[in-house]
């Protein structure tokens, strides 16, 4: 049996998410047709107006529909810091965690040569504009601690130091409830190197 | 194929699924492998498998399957790894983007294996990178069947000292005279024979890289390095551009 045209096509579309096979693209068409009409008609609409709208801040480049996001219009907060993060995600992470008051700028990835993508691609050039428009005080490397992460935190900082801003990397070590048995040799020679001297 | 601890490094790992990767590697006794790791960013007890699967680490895989994507079923790290840092950071990207582009999948290379595990080291090390980049670069083409001899010319004849060459794809050196030829793709014979004794300081430290390039840009179908091209923007926002 074949399925009828506009359900073959409903499957392939579904198929563009990440991680759908056409098993489950399948699964989820006969879900949607049979027992949740309403769901897909809002799902639709959802996604016709969240492609149309949504676009990137033109301060952070986070998704927003707003020319600037909320955070970057928020005057309550410190906007003489900035911390970057490689994806949309780590913001929400670091909102969450209620520790930073500053502003962001999301790379949306990181420097990864193999994949083709550079500086450009990250959106580095803006960001440098940006920090020396707006005379940014202090800069919060946050991208990850992986082999790009990292060489994207070299490249910002070679970037950065000379037009006199203070750059930051966030610290790595021992999560908190973690055991150091558990914990693999590099992260914990990150943790020796950067320890704290303990104060009174 | 069942591999138990199969000494390796990981060349390049790309996310796949919500929690897996798609990985690159580079082992001792089966050359270049695509790997499947599952669960990779799952934490357990403050650890997960991320944190030893990095580059430039030496690490024991174990891995079963067939066909070109075989899946990873344990990970250890061999020893602490080379830490690089700033540029080092690119040059060892760049070994790595050669190592992706050049090495055919299940093409066992123990030696170039060792090899690059020293390089590594080396690149860890004070001296200067360029030289250590450039061996690599040399015993990389050896070792794939492509071998190029700086000190011999295109009729298999010893490169002289005062003469000048140029590089012919396909063909090897070829001896031009005086001014002729292109300016900038001529090579000076006794910096060609620096190079053939591993002697990359001074002029030849120029040369070499200009002449590499042009033999490495010959296997890589015409396409660039993204790395050097991630280099050459990186010193051009280093100078103040």
């Amino acid at each position: 049996m074949k399925f009828s045209p506009a359900l073959t096509e409903l499957i392939e579309a579904l198929r563009c998410l990440p991680g759908v096979g056409p098993k489950s693209a399948q699964r989820m068409c006969l879900h949607l047709l049979e027992r949740d009409r309403e769901g897909a008609s809002s799902l639709a609409h959802a996604l016709q107006q969240a492609v149309e709208r949504v676009d990137h801040c033109r301060r952070c480049r986070n998704f927003t529909e707003l020319d600037i996001c909320e955070i970057c219009a928020d005057t309550r907060r410190d906007h003489s810091v900035i911390c970057v993060v490689e994806t949309p995600a780590d913001v929400l992470a670091v909102e969450q965690s209620g520790s930073y008051r500053g502003l962001y700028f999301v790379l949306m990835g990181h420097l990864s040569p193999i994949d083709g993508i550079g500086p450009a691609e990250i959106g580095l050039d803006r960001f440098q504009e940006r920090v020396v428009e707006e005379g940014v005080a202090e800069v919060i490397l946050a991208t990850n601690p992986t082999v790009e992460g990292e060489a994207t935190a070299y490249y910002l900082t070679d970037m950065l130091l000379p037009r006199g801003v203070k750059v930051s990397r966030i610290a790595h070590g021992v999560p908190l409830g973690g055991e150091l048995e558990y914990v693999d040799g590099s992260t914990l020679a990150h943790a020796f190197s950067g320890r704290r001297a303990v104060e009174q | 194929m069942h591999v138990n601890l199969q000494p390796a490094y990981l060349l390049h790992a790309r996310a796949y699924r919500d929690s897996s990767q798609l990985l690159e590697v580079f082992s001792a006794e089966h050359g270049r492998l695509g790997l499947v790791a599952k669960g990779v960013h799952r934490r357990a007890r403050g650890g997960s498998l991320s944190a030893t699967l990095q580059p430039f680490r030496p690490l024991l895989l174990s891995f079963a399957g067939r066909g070109d994507l075989m899946k990873l079923l344990a990970v250890e790290a061999a020893g602490a790894g080379v830490v690089l840092r700033g540029e080092r950071l690119f040059s060892g990207l760049y070994l790595n983007e050669l190592l992706m582009r050049l090495l055919h999948r299940h093409d066992p290379l123990p030696t170039l294996f060792a090899h690059y595990g020293e390089t590594l080291a080396a690149l860890a090390g004070e001296g200067p990178a360029e030289g250590v980049l450039r061996g690599f670069e040399l015993r990389l083409l050896d070792e794939l069947g492509y071998a190029f001899d700086p000190a011999r010319d295109v009729h298999a004849g010893q490169v002289r000292e005062q003469a000048w060459y140029r590089y012919s794809e396909g063909q090897g050196l070829v001896a031009c005279e005086g001014d002729a030829g292109i300016p900038d793709g001529r090579f000076r014979g006794e910096d060609l024979l620096a190079i053939a004794a591993g002697d990359f300081s001074g002029s030849a430290a120029a040369a070499a890289k200009h002449l590499l390039r042009r033999v490495i840009a010959e296997h890589l179908d015409g396409k660039p390095l993204h790395t050097r091209e991630l280099f050459r923007q990186y010193r051009q926002g280093g100078s103040g551009a």
